[in-house]
């Protein structure tokens, strides 16, 4: 039951949301309105709630089984069985009145784990607050009057929100992390600076420019300009398809940027539309130099590197020739 | 410390070490202008690959360097600019103009042997 405890990683997501702080955690309870009057409370029905924790947790689960669309996260067994042991461990926490950095870092444990095995959070909050609801029936059970009962339930509430704050941000942050890691793979992927002879680079843009791409990919080219040692790029258009103002002027920024490290930039692959689309906006390109296609470009930064490429005799002599 | 300026056959190399001040500026282009005529240069280098900031003073001065050498004879040819200092220098709409530009030493003494032979083609 060692991966019970909180990890090494959930310490660093704690870390990196800011939680580890005392002051974050006041704030938190703060947020929730946490007072000593309720912890008073919570003191108070904390054993007949003890007395019912394996019920509790046992209709969280049962509430999840229920719903088709939690039925992929029921099926991960290990997922679930972790889940169960750590909710006995979430609901003995909850009313024990410690709402410190180690009971944050629990309820990381299990937002994380939740996020990772897949649960909605919609379906999170239906479980939960089921669970609350059957929580209020006990309360019910045990106080001398139904006010007294609701002011009971009132107080545990604000921890229930207190965690439940604590596992969305954690379900949206591990969400973010996620995106924000494919956004740079797909960064990475669509940015290659291809070298196809001595001196000689190729940038072949593909998708849409907006400021950020368009800055990776200048940074991008000009260390691969001075890496390389390029003297011209060709840099190919052909797979943008929408032009406007701001990626012209990317465009432009790019060019003048190698210029400045002494590389000369052909453009090629300008369409049709997109020429017209430029001259329209009114977009000086007079300092770019433009060819129609790529084979036209590589042609033209050959020659201007120096390379002639002649094609070598045919194997077999035309019949022209043989006769 | 002012830059100190090597003579390599008849081209004049400057290479800045240290980050200058303006009036450092002013005066390695009143020296260039100098020493062209002295030297009877075909062409300057301006080495600034260790500068980590370019600013418009900077730039102004290189182009004010390049445009009076020319007027002398020579060729003015800025290497090194790194690509921290292009993209910056670009952002900031930094120009050098018609200056020209190079990525190290070899390479701007490549481009003057070039014009040389296209200048003694032309004779």
């Amino acid at each position: 039951m060692a991966n019970d405890l909180v990890s090494e990683a959930d310490t660093a997501v704690a870390r990196e949301m800011g939680l580890l702080s005392e002051q974050a955690i006041e704030r938190r309870l703060k947020a929730v309105a946490l007072g000593p009057d309720d912890l008073a409370r919570i003191a108070r029905v904390r054993e007949p709630i003890l007395g019912h924790i394996e019920e509790y947790t046992a209709s969280f689960f049962d509430y999840l089984a229920e719903l088709d669309e939690a039925r992929d996260f029921m099926r991960n067994r290990d997922a679930v069985e972790q889940a169960r042991r750590l909710k006995v461990q979430h609901l003995v926490a909850m009313v024990g009145g410690q709402y410190g950095t180690e009971y944050a870092q629990q309820r990381i444990k299990l937002g994380r784990l939740y996020s990772r095995a897949g649960l909605e959070m919609r379906l999170f909050l239906g479980a939960f607050h089921d669970l609350l609801r059957r929580i209020g029936a006990t309360l019910l059970a045990n106080a001398t009057t139904g006010e007294e009962a609701f002011k009971d339930f009132v107080s545990l509430n604000k921890v229930a929100f207190f965690d439940i704050g604590i596992i969305v941000d954690v379900m949206v942050f591990e969400r973010e992390r996620v995106i924000s890691r494919q956004q740079e793979a797909i960064r990475e992927l669509t940015t290659p600076v291809l070298q196809i002879r001595d001196r000689l680079l190729m940038l072949p843009i593909i998708g849409t420019l907006d400021t950020h791409r368009a800055r990776m990919l200048t940074e991008g080219l000009l260390h691969a300009i001075r890496a390389n040692r390029a003297r011209v790029v060709v840099m190919d258009v052909t797979g943008v398809s929408a032009v406007d103002t701001k990626v012209a002027n990317h465009l432009l920024q790019t060019v003048a940027a190698s210029r400045l490290m002494g590389a000369t930039v052909i453009v090629t692959g300008l369409s049709a539309e997109v020429s017209q689309t430029l001259v329209n906006l009114g977009v000086d390109l007079a300092g770019l130099q433009t060819i129609g296609d790529l084979q036209g470009g590589i042609e033209e930064a050959e020659r201007l590197i120096g390379y002639q490429v002649l094609r070598t005799e045919q194997r077999s002599p035309s019949p022209s020739l043989s006769s | 410390m002012s830059v100190p300026i090597l003579r390599f056959g008849d081209v004049l190399i400057a290479s800045i070490q240290l980050a200058q001040t303006d009036a450092e500026l002013l005066a390695l282009r009143d020296r260039l202008a100098g020493q062209v005529g002295d030297a009877r240069a075909r062409g300057v280098i301006i080495d600034v690959s260790a500068l980590d900031v370019m600013d418009s003073f900077a730039t102004r001065t290189l182009r004010a360097i390049a445009y009076s050498s020319r007027l002398r004879g020579a060729h003015t040819i800025v290497v090194g600019i790194s690509p921290e200092v292009a993209f910056s220098m670009v952002q900031l709409g930094l120009e050098l103009g018609a200056v020209s530009t190079a990525l190290d030493l070899d390479d701007a003494i490549a481009q003057i042997e070039e014009r040389r032979r296209s200048q003694q083609r032309r004779d």
